[in-house]
């Protein structure tokens, strides 16, 4: 009786964890299968693609795009006719290369790269001096300031869109691209900066206050001792507060969708996976492929600062 | 004088030094928060008194914005989907992360590459899991109508799930509570794995079931931080915008509302303005309650 219950209820646990983890990757799973499956096979449910055509991820990546949209033939004439010089072939070729409906995931993969990288480096050397300083000095404001951080934990994005906007456009920096770029740029930096400090200033503490002491008895001064002593020792968690940084600008789509409207060329991939989703050359396929390598980097990123951030998030040191 | 005072000069021009590096240190900090967050957030407030056009000067109209908002039925059918849509997914990621804590407490074989995995959902950007979603409830490829439709019967046709506004909203708080659960449960595991063991010990000795030993040990014990999970999942989905807009934007919610009222045709930014105070206004009168009622601080 004894056993046969203990029996139930390690099949009842088994299955329970077999259904949490097919929960949480089925999306994921979903999207792979639909990404490398042929349109024909979408409405199959099976997960398993019957054939494997890889041709939205070369079109994304942009590999072997260059004959793709030459007729047959064009192609011929080309490889038959020889006497044609190789600027005179390049030429023909030119005219069948397609811009218009291309999807130009590396340019806003970049645009995203680019802004996401600036914002958390701006974030974390902001963050190094304000959490050192909160942390390690004393002086009157000092609990205000730690505690007028955790406020911005109640703001959503939505109510501070608003008076953003009318603020950036006040100025100008709305009409050019390089403008919307840094405003964009600026508002992300501001955004992380509060967790960012947060949990630098918690992990600081964690570093005996002896060894500073004795590099300023030997000479040096604070940011000596910040640069020398500080800054190596707290390297992980740096960089962990780098990826956090990096992660939420990369994810942002709220501010892009105000702020980059006019400017297609500074798409970041949020922005322009919408709009290649709401466009009608919306191809599953092509979609999924695109979702496949948006979540990459940051998947990949996370596995390698897993247990750091792990324990960040359990102290609380985050905000959506 | 030396030795009177209990500070002496020397001290004094420490403390002073201190205090000035100690400023100077977090200043670029504290300007650029005060600048682009509090700052933004009291103009705000002004600027929902005012008819505000973006190339031009605002023109004042009292309490004109909030008027309009507030006499609109469709500001009141947000508020209800809002209640609705922090009300369930709230209560479903707590209780999800709950379970998958309790589960993922226990000893099993791979259990470290199951804790990570799941961590999948919470890590992944928005953007790129949405589509996913859309497709199993896509009507025509979707597997979600060929499990219901094609191979149960449940429903006379096929139907856009996420179309329509009444059903998208179970859509939307479904993911929500897929895309959250993690957060929840991996506060919940590191209580729990904070709870003394003899506690436990105790009790079996004395002869209680699991049920018990979850009602009287465990529970107790986690009180506090469920409590702080449903405090921020609260604000964190009274707020949240990108996971519902992106998923279908036939979900109104106020910050959705609010973002058609303000960017999208007519630009209305000064209703915008006043929509988003008021919104701020009704989750610190949630909030409020609930310290007060829940957590008992």
């Amino acid at each position: 009786m004894v056993k046969r219950n203990s029996i139930l209820r390690k099949t009842g646990f088994t299955l329970l964890i077999l259904f949490i983890v097919f929960f949480s990757l089925f999306p994921f799973i979903q999207m792979i299968s639909i990404s490398l499956k042929y349109p024909s096979d979408w409405g199959n449910p099976s997960l398993i693609p019957a054939q494997i055509n890889l041709e939205a991820y070369k079109e994304l990546l942009n590999i072997d795009q260059e004959m793709k949209n030459v007729p047959e033939s064009v192609r011929v004439l080309l490889e038959e006719t020889t006497d044609l010089t190789r600027e005179q072939k390049d030429e023909i070729l030119k005219k069948y290369k397609s811009t218009g409906d291309v999807f130009p995931f590396m340019k806003y993969f970049l645009n995203s790269f680019l802004l996401a990288c600036s914002a958390a480096s701006g974030s974390v050397i902001l963050a190094i001096f304000g959490a050192y300083s909160f942390s390690r000095l004393r002086y009157p404001g000092r609990s205000m300031v730690q505690r007028g951080v955790l406020f911005v934990y109640m703001f959503g994005g939505i109510l501070l869109l608003i008076p953003l906007y009318k603020m950036f456009v006040g100025i100008g920096w709305l009409s050019s691209q390089g403008g919307a770029f840094a405003s964009l740029l600026i508002i992300y930096m501001v955004q992380t900066l509060p967790v960012s400090l947060y949990m630098l200033g918690n992990y600081f503490r964690t570093i005996p206050f002896s060894i500073e002491e004795a590099a300023m008895i030997e000479g040096a001064t604070r940011f000596g001792a910040i640069w020398r002593i500080i800054i190596p020792l707290s390297s992980s968690a740096i960089a962990t507060v780098f990826i956090y940084s990096f992660m939420i600008a990369w994810n942002e789509y709220l501010f892009a969708s105000v702020f980059l409207k006019g400017f297609k060329e500074l798409y970041t991939l949020p922005m322009g996976l919408r709009a290649l989703f709401v466009s009608k050359n919306a191809i599953w396929d092509r979609i999924m492929a695109a979702s496949v390598l948006t979540a990459l980097p940051v998947i990949a990123l996370f596995m390698s600062i897993q247990k750091r951030l792990v324990g960040g998030l359990a102290s609380g040191g985050v905000k959506e | 004088m030396i030795g009177i005072g209990s500070i002496n000069p020397q001290d004094l021009r420490l403390k002073e030094k201190e205090m000035v590096l100690g400023w100077a240190l977090v200043l670029p900090a504290v300007v650029v928060i005060l600048s682009l967050i509090l700052y933004p957030i009291l103009y705000n407030v002004y600027l929902s008194f005012f008819d505000v056009n973006p190339q031009y000067a605002n023109t004042y109209v009292g309490l004109e914005n909030h008027r309009k908002v507030v006499s609109d039925p469709e500001f009141w059918r947000a508020v209800t989907t809002t209640v609705i849509y922090v009300l369930f997914t709230t209560l479903g990621t707590t209780i999800a992360g709950l379970i998958v804590a309790l589960a993922m407490n226990k000893e099993f074989p791979l259990r470290w590459l199951v804790r990570s995995l799941i961590l999948f959902p919470y890590v992944a950007p928005v953007i790129s899991v949405v589509f996913s979603w859309q497709f199993v409830f896509d009507p025509v490829n979707g597997i979600f109508m060929d499990l219901t439709y094609e191979k149960l019967g449940l429903f006379s046709s096929r139907f856009n799930l996420i179309g329509s506004p009444s059903t998208a909203v179970w859509v939307a708080i479904l993911f929500s509570i897929w895309k959250n659960f993690p957060f929840s449960y991996l506060m919940i595991l590191s209580r729990l794995q904070a709870v003394d063991q003899n506690l436990y010990e105790a009790a079996e000795i004395d002869g209680c079931s699991p049920l018990q030993k979850f009602r009287f040990i465990t529970f107790p014990e986690l009180y506090f931080v469920i409590g702080a999970i449903v405090l921020l999942r609260i604000i964190w989905n009274f707020n949240k915008f990108e996971d519902i807009f992106l998923l279908t934007e036939n979900v109104k919610v106020l910050s959705v509302y609010t973002y058609f009222k303000a960017f999208v045709g007519t630009m209305e930014l000064g209703q915008g303005a006043s929509l988003a105070v008021i919104q701020f206004l009704l989750l610190v009168t949630f909030i409020l309650v609930y310290v007060k009622k829940v957590l008992k601080w």
